[in-house]
């Protein structure tokens, strides 16, 4: 209440409900026929609705074996129920999950101080990712204060997900700033070669890329690049870095050339021209397309899957592929897109704060 | 060593590729002196002063600034754009910072100045320029002439020795040009060595020791004040006069 008066001036004009309906009507009942497609479209919305959540809710049967989802006519949560363990852990060793999730909170927890401007200091995000990943390696791997060795192989689930996504940025980032750096260098040989190294890749696909380096590198050079995770994330960065550095060359392209002279004018060398006024004017200018490629590759990050990896979506084939939740299959995708849409659009409605916070400062 | 001049330019040719945008100039500024450029556009002013901190490289001839001599060691550049401020037509200030970082990253950064040091200067060349409560907003709060005046500031924070012009007033509307001509005015009689590019006749008469009139990449008319503007002897530069002194 005390807000709707706040925004209403208190002697509004007496006629004022019947303006809203005036305008309610004129939008979306001008003629007979529109009041009826109106009226159609409400029904059908209406409709999809109430069989939703009838599915999702009302008929849904939440714990139990397969057994009881059976007689059920809505859906099969008891699937996630029984499985979330494998869904968000992988096959890492049951009595051990507390490490997984630790793990996995920790990098949320690093990645949402990381998006507070209060930490935006070269130092502090530099302390902040390098405690983040020992600690995470720490949990993860164990094999020192007690804790048991997990080999990588082990890993799995939304925690590794996030873990190749996450390191897949921090390598690829720099790299796509050092690519679009190159391919500006004022010595042709170099931006040539640059320009030919990011259209290479991203003249291939992905699973090409993820092929190459997980399968046919350990055939023609055994032990190069370290282990296999390792070896897919390089790829992932590699791939990412292609596209990223596109994006932030543009953004580069757009700045007016007197802001470079500016700098060279008050005798800032390279490094610092960039590293003072191009590359933030340039991130500025490249946020919405910078955030969409976060995105993708957050979605691309399923593509491991085929070569052996056991991410999040791997471990929910796998939870419901073991014969008895066979059924659940919708359900346990359904789940995952709702895991997905969590993290994809809250990247989303970041970026848009950022974009609001930065539009202040220009 | 008293008589060395600020500026030496001998026999400077610049090309942008077949064009020939600068043949033959020779140009002699001594230090404390203030030299206004004027003539037709494209006759290569802004190209004459940008060789001299080298936003653009000469094709042949010799730039010396201070005495030292402009090549490719970019050490020496470094060097001479320390000593050597410019003001440009369209202000470029760093639209991601405040006034204040704008003024005080350069002599944080190149000079090494402590912050605080740094931001005290600032201060100080913003009033100067008579917009100290504007410090912490950002270019994009300001107006042209206000913006052009911090410009100024941020030149003068690298503590230069030399500061260019290049048409700093021709961008503004005109209410706000003489709010910037005062601030040069009076960086003028401090006797801070210039080189002016701009087309404010009345700013050329009262400061200029030497006014020089361009046309097509040369040097063609090189006077005093009172004998340009009273008795020129060329020319295009009675026709440039008439044009410009007719607004
Ligand atoms: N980067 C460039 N590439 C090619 N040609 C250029 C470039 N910069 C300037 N020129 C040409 O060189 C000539 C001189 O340009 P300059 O900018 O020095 O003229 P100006 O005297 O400053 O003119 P204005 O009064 O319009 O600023 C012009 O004919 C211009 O077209
Ligand atoms: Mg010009």
């Amino acid at each position: 209440m005390s807000e709707v008066s706040g925004d209403l001036p208190l002697d509004a004009p007496a006629g004022r409900g019947s303006a809203v309906y005036d305008d309610l009507k004129s939008r979306f009942f001008p003629t007979p026929l529109s009041g009826l497609a109106t009226l159609a479209g409400l029904a059908l919305a209406g409709w999809i609705l109430w069989h939703a959540l009838q599915w999702a809710l009302f008929d849904a049967v939440f714990t139990g074996p397969p057994e009881a989802c059976r007689e059920a006519a809505g859906a099969c949560w008891a699937v996630i129920h029984a499985r979330w363990r494998l869904m968000f852990f992988g096959l890492y060793p049951h009595e051990e999950h507390w490490r997984s999730a630790l793990a996995c909170l920790l990098f949320l927890g690093v990645i949402g101080a990381s998006c507070m401007p209060r930490l935006w200091q070269a130092g502090r995000l530099a302390v902040l990712w390098i405690a983040g990943f020992a600690g995470f390696l720490l949990l993860m791997r164990g094999g020192v204060l007690g804790l048991s060795y997990v080999p990588q192989e082990k890993w799995g689930g939304l925690t590794l997900s996030i873990f190749i996504f996450v390191a897949t940025v921090l390598i690829g980032m720099p790299l796509a700033v050092a690519l679009a750096l190159l391919r500006r260098a004022s010595l042709p040989l170099v931006a040539r070669l640059a320009g030919l190294l990011i259209d290479g890749i991203r003249s291939l696909p992905l699973i090409t890329i993820l092929f190459a380096l997980a399968v046919v590198l350990p055939i023609l050079a055994p032990g190069a690049l370290g282990s296999k995770l390792t070896r897919v994330i390089l790829g992932m960065a590699l791939f990412f870095a292609a596209y990223q550095a596109e994006i932030i060359r543009s953004g580069i392209q757009s700045l007016p050339a007197g802001q470079e002279e500016a700098a060279k004018a008050l005798g800032l060398h390279y490094w610092r021209r960039m590293a003072k006024v191009i590359l933030p004017q340039a991130f500025r200018r490249a946020l919405p397309p910078t955030i969409s490629q976060l995105a993708i590759i957050f979605m691309e990050v399923a593509m491991v899957m085929i070569v052996g990896i056991f991410d999040f979506l791997a471990s929910g084939n796998a939870a419901y592929g073991s014969g008895e939740w066979n059924f659940a299959n919708v359900e346990v995708y359904v789940f995952i897109a709702l895991v997905y849409f969590v993290f994809v659009f809250s990247l989303s409605r970041y970026g848009a704060y950022l974009e609001r916070r930065m539009r202040v400062g220009k | 060593m008293t008589a060395q001049p600020a500026i030496r330019i001998d026999r400077l040719d610049k090309f942008y590729g077949h064009y020939q945008a600068l043949s033959q100039v020779s140009l002699s500024v001594a230090k404390g002196e203030k030299v206004v450029i004027c003539g037709p556009s494209g006759s290569g002013k802004s190209t004459l002063i940008r060789c001299i901190n080298r936003l653009e490289e000469h094709d042949a001839g010799t730039i010396d600034v201070l005495g030292t001599p402009l090549d490719d060691r970019t050490a020496q550049i470094d060097g001479i754009r320390r000593e050597v401020g410019m003001v440009f037509q369209n202000f470029n200030l760093f639209p991601h910072m405040t006034i204040l970082e704008n003024c005080a990253m350069a002599p944080m950064l190149v000079r090494r100045q402590p912050r605080r040091e740094a931001e005290a200067a600032a201060m100080h060349f913003l009033e100067k320029v008579r917009i100290p409560e504007q410090a912490l907003k950002y270019p994009g709060e300001l107006s042209g002439g206000q913006q052009q005046r911090v410009a100024i500031a941020r030149a003068l924070c690298m503590r230069p020795t030399i500061m260019l012009f290049d048409e700093p007033t021709s961008a503004l509307d005109p209410e706000m040009v003489s709010e910037v001509l005062d601030v040069m005015v009076a960086l003028a009689k401090e006797g801070m060595t210039m080189v002016c590019v701009t087309h404010e006749m009345g700013f050329a008469r009262q400061v200029a020791d030497r006014v020089i009139f361009m046309d097509r990449g040369t040097i063609v008319e090189t006077a005093p004040p009172g004998a340009f503007f009273g008795n020129p002897r060329h020319e295009r530069t009675r026709a440039f006069l008439s044009q410009v002194l007719a607004h």
